[in-house]
């Protein structure tokens, strides 16, 4: 039997796409798995079942199964990126995957004051002081050549995160990273909360993806209530979207110059961004798009202005877009120093699972956006890069900024000055899912309400698959473009801890 | 064991050729350290530190090592594992040193409070020198508040002319 008639064949729960599955049954999953392609999207816990999704068509489907005495049947044996969700799952419940591919510490790294923190009694432990000690795979101890590392602590500017590789002659022989230094308990804080709490809290899983994650979420609990927003609010939440899109681009962008040597480069996207803030900053009340989104519709110090600001960001954006594209492309040693970086392969995109710009720019073709109606009339396939280098992505990125202002552009007129819409939500005892193509790929959020807050919430982004992608392309790069290629695949300790 | 050493020894890894600024007149600089937050606040400093921004016109600049800081300024709420790194941060700074605690995180834990894995913000554990609320706070509020410091706040605390 294939996976998806697995899982449909299972007993059916209150929520329309979610199976429940005995031990077996999943055993018989995990076996399907390794054969069949069905898309993976993330494993949670919530104490008593771990839940599985998957996506069929860019629609949810999970599967759920009862802890047995505590444990559960791993998925990692057929899909990789499970390996980080089972990892998380045992140091925040203590709840164990039988069979797992990899069984380290993901979070817990013994500093904390107890163990399994999430679990319905807590263990007791003794936390260790010091710096934390990094534990490699066993794989990774026995590879030859000199231990390095980069992090936790370089004086740049991005989340904590420490990755230690081999090196021999300049080069990066293997890697693996150690994260947890951003892990802040945000499954333990949105437990409990009320929605409108929760949904500020989602905006800051991971900065420049704020309204991806506010909109994910806020169409969730929607979603759990059996509602929808009215159109200006659909509208405005993608132009939102888009507007975040073009900033958080700009922003990598920037990025990478700056660590390809390229400065030049680097402060004209910076520049560029600067200059959109300034339209952007009143309407929003916020630089980085934060609380732009609510359960219910969006929150706008100046919502009448939004469509004159995506006009005018189309108007100024597109302005700029070919001479930034063309320094781009000019800048002396830019393009030769990122064309064959950091490249990624597809067997290893299959692997991990890894889908948005990333797989795009190996060329893949997925993108959230081509399934959400929000998106009717807009989305258009942004396709044209397909060798997977840190050099593919970076094209990609500005040839997204520009197709996200054409979107801008065609948005505007149907936005126009109307004050969009809110709906005033009540809350039942449900669950609800809902997802975006948020600047790095897809972002998902599932939540469970209960006497009308937030009894749990799960959090999908790309951000555990790009670590895995990440760890395989560094091998054989130079040393000192390990930055350089992290930032190129979107890896964010702040998205990946939690 | 080599593991151990491994982390130990590029946790602030020696890296160009960062050196403290001799007094005033050279830059003061900054080392940052992000503790656990959603990273809006190290972007925020990045902005500043880019065009059209001018951190360094203002007198300031970004160190790449705690040895050839002035200022800490931390970001995000203080995550236990943060913790020791911080502290080894601390220590690795010469002397006269101060910290800078930048947005509502790392102040007092913001949005993220106090939990198993965090320990909150810094307010209650150490003495600030310069405290930049906000979350995140602007380019604009930063360079305001860093300013401050050039204008004699905490004048005595830095290097001396
Ligand atoms: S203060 Fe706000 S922006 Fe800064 S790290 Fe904390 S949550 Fe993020």
């Amino acid at each position: 039997m294939d996976a998806l008639s697995l899982i449909r064949g299972g007993e059916p729960t209150a929520t329309p796409w979610r199976f429940r599955l005995d031990e077996l049954a999943w055993r018989d999953l995990v076996e399907a798995l390794r054969a069949d392609p069905l898309p993976f999207c993330g494993l949670w816990c919530d104490g008593t079942d771990v839940h599985a999704l998957f996506l069929v068509r860019d629609e949810p489907l999970a599967v759920t199964l009862a802890l047995e005495d505590g444990r559960y049947p791993a998925l990692s044996p057929a899909r990789a990126a499970s390996t980080l969700y089972e990892r998380a799952i045992y140091d925040l419940y203590g709840a164990e995957a039988m069979w797992a591919r990899d069984v380290r510490p993901l979070f817990d790294h013994e500093v904390w004051p107890c163990s399994s923190p999430l679990a319905a009694r807590p263990g007791v432990s003794e936390a260790r002081s010091g710096l934390a000690v990094f534990q490699p795979s066993e794989r990774f101890a026995t590879a030859a050549g000199a231990v390095d590392g980069w992090g936790p602590a370089s004086g740049g500017v991005s989340p904590p995160l420490y990755v230690a590789f081999t090196q021999s002659r300049g080069l990066v022989g293997q890697a693996e990273s150690q994260s947890g230094y951003a892990h802040r308990g945000m499954a333990l804080r949105w437990r409990g909360s009320r929605v409108e709490d929760g949904c500020r809290l989602s905006g800051r899983v991971v900065a420049g993806q704020s309204v991806a994650h506010q909109s994910a979420f806020c169409m969730a609990v929607e979603q759990a209530c059996g509602q929808t927003v009215g159109e200006q609010a659909g509208l405005a939440r993608v132009a939102l979207m888009e507007m975040e899109r073009v900033l958080h681009h700009l922003y990598t962008l920037a990025d990478m110059a700056g660590r390809a040597q390229a400065p030049l480069v680097a402060a004209h996207c910076m520049m560029l961004r600067e200059t959109m803030l300034e339209q952007i900053s009143p309407v929003t009340g916020s630089r980085l798009l934060m609380d732009c989104c609510r359960p219910g519709g969006v929150r706008l110090p100046e919502a009448e202005r939004l469509g004159a600001v995506c006009e005018s960001l189309a108007g100024i954006g597109q302005a700029a877009h070919p001479a930034l594209l063309e320094l781009w492309e000019s800048f002396p040693g830019l393009v030769a120093r990122l064309k064959g970086l950091g490249v990624t392969r597809a067997e290893d995109l299959a692997r991990v699972g890894l889908e948005g710009l990333v797989a795009r720019a190996a060329g893949q073709d997925c993108d959230t956006r081509r399934a959400l109606a929000l998106y009717e009339g807009l989305w258009r396939y942004t396709a044209g890069r397909q060798y997977g280098s840190a050099a593919d992505r970076a094209l990609l990125l500005l040839d997204e900024v520009a197709e996200s202002l054409s979107q801008l552009a065609r948005l505007a007129p149907r936005i126009g000055d109307a004050m969009p819409d809110r709906e005033a939500l009540s809350l039942p005892d449900a669950e609800g899912m809902a997802m975006v193509e948020g600047p790095w790929g897809r972002v998902a959020y599932w939540v469970r309400l209960q006497e009308g807050r937030l009894a749990q919430v799960f959090c999908h982004t790309p951000a555990a698959a790009a670590l895995l992608l990440f760890e395989e392309s560094v091998k054989d790069q130079p040393v000192e473009d390990l930055p350089l290629v992290a930032c190129s695949l979107g890896v964010n300790a702040a998205a990946l801890d939690g | 064991m080599r593991m151990i050493r491994a982390v130990l020894s590029v946790a602030f890894r020696q890296n160009m050729m960062a050196m403290k600024p001799a007094g005033r007149g050279a830059p003061l600089m900054l080392f940052h350290i992000e503790t656990g937050g959603c990273g809006g606040c190290g972007m925020e400093l990045r902005a500043l530190a880019s065009a059209p921004y001018d951190l360094g016109g203002a007198g300031f600049g970004l160190a790449n090592t705690p040895a050839g800081a002035d200022m800490l300024l931390v970001s995000g709420p203080l995550t236990r594992m943060m913790a020791p790194v911080l502290q080894a941060a601390w220590e690795a700074m010469p002397d006269p040193k101060g910290i800078i605690c930048m947005g509502d995180c790392a102040l007092d834990g913001g949005v993220f409070g106090e939990n198993y894995a965090t320990l909150g913000g810094l307010e209650r554990r150490v003495t600030i020198d310069l405290r930049l609320p906000g979350c995140p706070p602007t380019p604009t509020d930063v360079l305001a508040g860093l300013a401050s410091l050039l204008r004699g706040d905490v004048q005595d605390d830095l290097p001396p002319a």
